[in-house]
C-alpha cells in the first residue's frame, strides 16, 4: 500500500486529535482522554513547542471507510538524560487497525529514529501497557529493552490534587 | 538549615557536572545543550550560605534537571530528570524544596504533570515520593519504559 510520512501541520490536529483518541481506547482509557485539537494546536505549533508530530497519510483512492487519508501518527518530544546527553521520547504510535501490516508503524518509528538522529539524539525511549502484547513484541523485535523488566524502573507521576500541594510547597522555601 | 533555591546558569555546569559525577559515571555536554537557544533541559540549584560550605568549599550542593514534556491526553507536563543533595546535607529539606519548584515551574507553565522514573530496588527515593502523595503508574497502571539505544538505534534511523 502507498502511503507518505510527512511533518504534522496545524490543520492536522483535529486529524491527530481523532486518533489519539482511537489510542486511548485501544488502551482501555478513554476518559484519560482531557485535552483536544485546540490544545494540541496551541502546544505543537507555538515558537517553542512541547511536542513534534509526523502523520501517515494514504491517497484518496485508499482512504478508509469513513473517509479519512490520515491514518496514523507519531507524536515525540526531545528528552535529555544526565548519563548519556540528547534524547528523543516517543509519546504515541498509531496506525488506525484497517491500515496495518503495511509497514506504517515501522515507518512512522523509523522516522522518528532518524529526526532525532539528525539532532545527534542517542537514545530513543517510550513506554508500553505491560498487557500490550502486540506493540511490546513490536518494539522487542526493533531492539527495545524493557527498561521495567531488566533494571526496575518505574514511572512516577504527580498530578491534579498531589501536583498542586507538591508545588505549594515551594512558596514555603 | 539555610539554603535557597534558584534557577542554574552556564557558570554552574561545573558544579552541576561534578554531583552528576559523584552519583554517577557519566560524559554529557551541559553547557551546549541546557544553555544555548533551545535547550534541551534546564536546571535549579540549591546553594547554602559561605559559612555552611562544604569541607572542599562548595556551596552548591543540590540540583534537579527537568525539561517539558507532552501527554497527548493530559496536555502540557514537566519531566524531573535528576534530582540530587549531596549526603551531607540531606534530612534538611533541600529534595523536597528541589522537587517542589520543579513542581511550581510546570504548574507555571501550564502543565498538568510531573514525571519521573525511580528503580524500584531505592526504597529511600520512593519513600520519599510517596510521602508526597505520587502516584507510581508502572505498578498501579501497567507503563513499563522501553529504550533504543547504540546500534539498535542506529539500525532504526537508517533511511
Amino acid at each position: 500500500m502507498h502511503f507518505k510520512i510527512r511533518p504534522a501541520k496545524k490543520e492536522d490536529c483535529k486529524e491527530i486529535s481523532r486518533l489519539i483518541m482511537e489510542l486511548a481506547v485501544y488502551e482501555k482509557m478513554p476518559d484519560q482522554v482531557k485535552i483536544a485539537h485546540e490544545e494540541l494546536e496551541r502546544d505543537g505549533f507555538c515558537e517553542n513547542p512541547f511536542f513534534q508530530c509526523l502523520v501517515a497519510e494514504v491517497p484518496e483512492e485508499h482512504k478508509s471507510k469513513e473517509g479519512f487519508t490520515v491514518v496514523g501518527y507519531a507524536l515525540y518530544f526531545y528528552t535529555y538524560s544526565t548519563w548519556k546527553g540528547r534524547s528523543i521520547f516517543l509519546e504515541d504510535l498509531y496506525v488506525m487497525p484497517e491500515f496495518r501490516g503495511n509497514g506504517i508503524g515501522k515507518g512512522l518509528l523509523c522516522k522518528v529514529a532518524e529526526v532525532g538522529k539528525k539532532k545527534e539524539c542517542v537514545r530513543l525511549q517510550l513506554s508500553v501497557l505491560d498487557w500490550n502484547t502486540p506493540s511490546r513484541d513490536f518494539y522487542a523485535a526493533k531492539g527495545a529493552q524493557d527498561l521495567t523488566v531488566s533494571e526496575g524502573w518505574h514511572a512516577i507521576r504527580f498530578d491534579g490534587q498531589s501536583l498542586d500541594n507538591l508545588a505549594n510547597e515551594a512558596a514555603k522555601i | 538549615m539555610d539554603f535557597s533555591i534558584r534557577a542554574a546558569n552556564v557558570e554552574d555546569c561545573k558544579d552541576i557536572a561534578r554531583m552528576i559525577v559523584v552519583s554517577r559515571h557519566v560524559r554529557t555536554y551541559l553547557e551546549q545543550d541546557g544553555f544555548s537557544k533551545n535547550p534541551f533541559f534546564h536546571g535549579i540549584i540549591a546553594e547554602v550560605p559561605e559559612q555552611l560550605r562544604t569541607k572542599d568549599g562548595h556551596t552548591k550542593v543540590g540540583y534537579a534537571l527537568y525539561f517539558y514534556s507532552y501527554s497527548s491526553w493530559a496536555g502540557r507536563a514537566i519531566y524531573m530528570e535528576d534530582l540530587y543533595v549531596m549526603p551531607e546535607f540531606r534530612g534538611k529539606g533541600i529534595g523536597k524544596a528541589l522537587m517542589s519548584k520543579v513542581a511550581q515551574l510546570g504548574l507555571a507553565a501550564g502543565c498538568n504533570q510531573l514525571n519521573f522514573t525511580v528503580l524500584d530496588w531505592n526504597k529511600s527515593s520512593r519513600d520519599f515520593y510517596m510521602s508526597q502523595g505520587c502516584c507510581d503508574v508502572t505498578t498501579s497502571m501497567g507503563y513499563h519504559c522501553m529504550r533504543c539505544e547504540g546500534e539498535a538505534l542506529q539500525h532504526l534511523a537508517q533511511p
